[in-house]
């Protein structure tokens, strides 16, 4: 992340989007980590509405948009950057979404056309929808697919269209008693990482 | 967007185009025609004639299971989970091998079997190994018939008989 | 505010009178996924009305891998072998970025041969990819010899990173702290003489097939993509270049030794065709080869003897907190964003950001209107790689 200061965005935002309550998060060692901007989630659009648009601290072009299940909420991150030979600039940009079973966020989809494809892959990844999204379908896995395969709740269904997702095993044993030395080389392996 | 393909009415226009288009045409077929006599072919015809690897090619692993101390190291690098090692104590009282950089082997090893259908490839094990003994060899030809066929026990004797062939020193 | 999105209802081409009264429907049209234009396993589902493109939606996922996934159940060295594969025609590129990350995050230091090294090999590695780029796109386009030449030259760049990390296509050469192997003088010497050699092929190249007419007129003013779109589709690398913004993360946001070396970034100028169109994206590639050229002779002048790896603990955790990362690959800005929890062995997130995937999204924006053959060509000229796409 460059030339970006995190405070400064925070104060900007919350002074031009009302309600938007941006808090600014800057780690101890801003050598080796990024900090980052969390915003209400309800006011997103109006927040990157206003970033895109301003004139004090614009940018011009969306990155991508990631998501992060940390189990007792997810975010949504967006990484907007300015592509100005004279000014570059990266920020992280985040949303906070408590409710695990139906989260939903509004598109930016019309502020830019980059999110299409980012916003449905957070959804195939995360299901989190996004609200006013023209064509929110599923698009690295199947359409018929279940489940969110990158919440770290997720187990993997048994069985997509009558064929088996994990095989038992992904090597062909053709005996017993190669498993029963697997089992052991487990355990051993247990033990060495305790 | 669509294409805009200009029409070129001009009589000057046109002929400049034909001229453009003949005499690059022409250059290129004449870079291309050199090839005929100019230059040697760089292609080599793989079953008769062989590349020599460099040494460090990473090909099919070769555990030298002498040398081995069952110390699971690979197995934990290994990105893809593709080795396979099972050990046992030593019973009380035998006598304690060396391998040959000088490391005991206080272990018995009764597995050590690569899954060479699941192996990446990476290098990732060879890299941890203390004594060395797990190598990538220059041996690129070995196709199965089976995906079972390509699993590899290092303790079996037409493994080691072949470590002769591959392995030298 | 104007809104611009693409999905939805499709832009209404234009298309001549005698066509208007024959119009029944739209057709639709399947290119991929076994397509040998699309670089891979994309499917693309076309809407034509006669030969012109009414719409494209391009269907991604066929080579989807889980590799985000998987690389939350891997230690940080364990994930270098499927960075790799992400993009297996610039693997060394790939590499160095998420090593990077991870660097940046551990705060090692690596050793200034080490670095040039690292320099090096993506620089080499700039120039094989855009070989492969040039061989794809002429065979796109229907001329087959190029290929070959390319191949030619490429062979001898995985010649040497076979020889020095041990393998030709997914190298696990670049590590946290440094690289591999050390180069030999020996293998120095002959990527000099490479660097000769690839110089006279460049210009061949040019003659061969940059302003040849039929190429000309196959690629110029076909697929234009306005700066504009690119930065709404937050496009990057030769594209964003080929669009006219001098934007190189190389030379406008240096990373690593690179302020150090005296390059220039190539930009599409239009002098055949216009600013942003096939033509532009595909000579803006092969400029850089001549770049990357410079880049390498310096990295060779400037090498000294010395360590390649740096001190690395032998089981890497990383602080608490994120990063996002990016770095300059020859298709574009690739960007690693590494979540990690405290004292963790493993990556808790890894968020790639590819640059096929975002410009494989603004193909639906530049297919209205074009001919199927035109729509061929502009897919080629965006020179995506699939491992990436769909990671």
């Amino acid at each position: 992340m460059l030339n970006i200061d995190v405070a400064k965005v925070a104060e900007l935002i919350n002074r031009h989007v009302s309600g938007a309550n941006a808090t600014a998060f800057l780690p101890e060692d801003t050598k080796k980590l990024d900090g980052s901007v969390t915003v209400e989630a309800a006011k997103i659009f109006s927040v990157v509405e206003f970033l895109k648009t301003n004139s004090e601290l614009p940018f011009n072009s969306l990155h991508v948009i990631s998501g992060v299940d940390y189990l007792e909420h997810m975010e949504v991150c967006y990484m907007l950057t300015h592509y100005d030979p004279a000014s570059p600039r990266d920020l992280i940009l985040k949303v906070r979404l408590t409710d695990r079973v139906a989260p939903a966020v509004d598109s930016i989809v019309r502020l830019y056309p980059a999110a299409n494809f980012q916003e449905r892959e957070v959804y195939d990844m995360f299901g989190i929808r996004f609200n006013n999204h023209p064509d929110l379908r599923r698009i690295l896995c199947p359409d018929d697919w279940q489940g969110w395969p990158l919440r770290k709740d997720y187990v993997a269904q048994k069985d997509y269209n009558g064929m088996s997702v994990y095989p038992d095993g992904k090597m062909n044993f053709d005996d017993r008693e190669f498993i029963v030395r697997q089992d052991m080389i487990k355990k051993a392996q247990q033990a060495k990482a305790q | 967007m669509s294409t805009t393909v200009q029409e070129t009415n001009s009589f000057k226009e046109y002929f400049s185009g034909l001229f453009n288009g003949i005499s690059t045409t022409v250059k290129g077929m004449w870079i291309t025609f050199r090839y005929v006599w100019a230059v040697k072919p760089v292609s080599i015809e793989y079953p008769e004639v062989r590349e020599v690897l460099p040494e460090r090619a990473r090909m099919r692993l070769f555990n030298d299971v002498q040398n081995c101390i069952s110390c699971t190291q690979c197995a934990m690098a290994c990105p893809v989970d593709c080795i396979y090692i099972a050990s046992e104590k030593l019973p009380e009282g035998t006598e304690i091998k060396k391998t040959s950089n000088g490391q005991a082997i206080r272990l018995k090893l009764t597995q050590f079997t690569i899954d060479t259908a699941l192996c990446c490839y990476c290098g990732l094990c060879t890299t941890v190994c203390p004594t060395e003994c797990l190598t990538h060899s220059l041996d690129y030809e070995f196709s199965q018939y089976t995906i079972d066929g390509m699993k590899y026990d290092y303790l079996a004797p037409d493994v080691i008989a072949w470590r002769d062939r591959i392995v030298k020193s | 505010m104007q809104t611009r999105w693409d999905v939805g209802e499709p832009e209404k081409p234009t298309i001549n009178i005698e066509t208007e009264q024959l119009k029944s429907d739209l057709l639709t049209l399947n290119m991929g996924p076994q397509h040998p234009a699309t670089h891979g396993v994309l499917r693309i589902e076309i809407w034509t009305d006669s030969e012109v493109v009414a719409h494209a939606i391009p269907h991604l996922g066929y080579l989807h891998r889980c590799m985000e996934k998987h690389s939350e159940n891997l230690d940080f060295r364990g994930v270098i072998p499927f960075v790799d594969r992400l993009d297996y025609l610039a693997s060394m590129n790939m590499e160095w970025t998420y090593v990077a990350a991870v660097e940046k995050m551990l705060g090692t230091e690596v050793p200034r041969r080490g670095e040039l090294l690292r320099i090096l090999t993506a620089e080499l590695q700039r120039i094989g990819s855009h070989l492969m780029a040039f061989g794809t796109y002429a065979l796109d386009l229907g001329a087959f010899t190029p290929f070959l030449y390319a191949f030619e030259e490429r062979e001898k760049i995985l010649r040497l990173f076979e020889e020095v990390s041990g393998a030709r296509l997914l190298y696990n050469y670049i590590w946290v702290g440094g690289v591999w192997n050390d180069w030999t003088s020996e293998q120095l010497d002959r990527v000099a003489t490479f660097c000769d050699t690839m110089e006279e092929e460049a210009k061949k190249y040019h003659e061969l097939v940059s302003m040849n007419k039929i190429f000309v007129q196959r690629t110029a003013n076909v697929g234009v993509y306005s700066l504009q779109d690119c930065f709404d589709y937050g496009a990057s690398g030769p594209v964003l270049r080929g669009s006219g913004l001098s934007w190189d993360l190389r030379k406008n946001v240096p990373y690593s030794l690179y302020p150090e070396f005296d390059f220039n970034v190539p930009v599409g100028t239009g002098e055949v065709g216009q600013v942003g169109d096939c033509w532009n994206r595909y000579y803006v590639r092969m400029r850089e080869v001549v770049e990357s050229i410079k880049i390498i002779r310096q990295v060779l002048a400037k090498l000294e003897p010395g360590p390649v790896m740096g001190k690395v603990p032998k089981i890497i955790k990383l602080p608490k907190g994120e990063i996002y990362l990016r770095h300059e690959c020859p298709r574009g800005e690739l960007a690693f964003h590494l979540v990690s929890e405290g004292d963790a062995k493993q990556p808790y997130r890894l968020k790639v950001k590819s640059p096929c995937f975002t410009h494989v999204s603004m193909l639906p924006r530049v297919a209205p209107g074009q001919m199927i053959a035109d729509f061929v060509a502009t897919v080629g000229s965006i020179d995506i790689v699939l491992g990436e796409v769909d990671r």
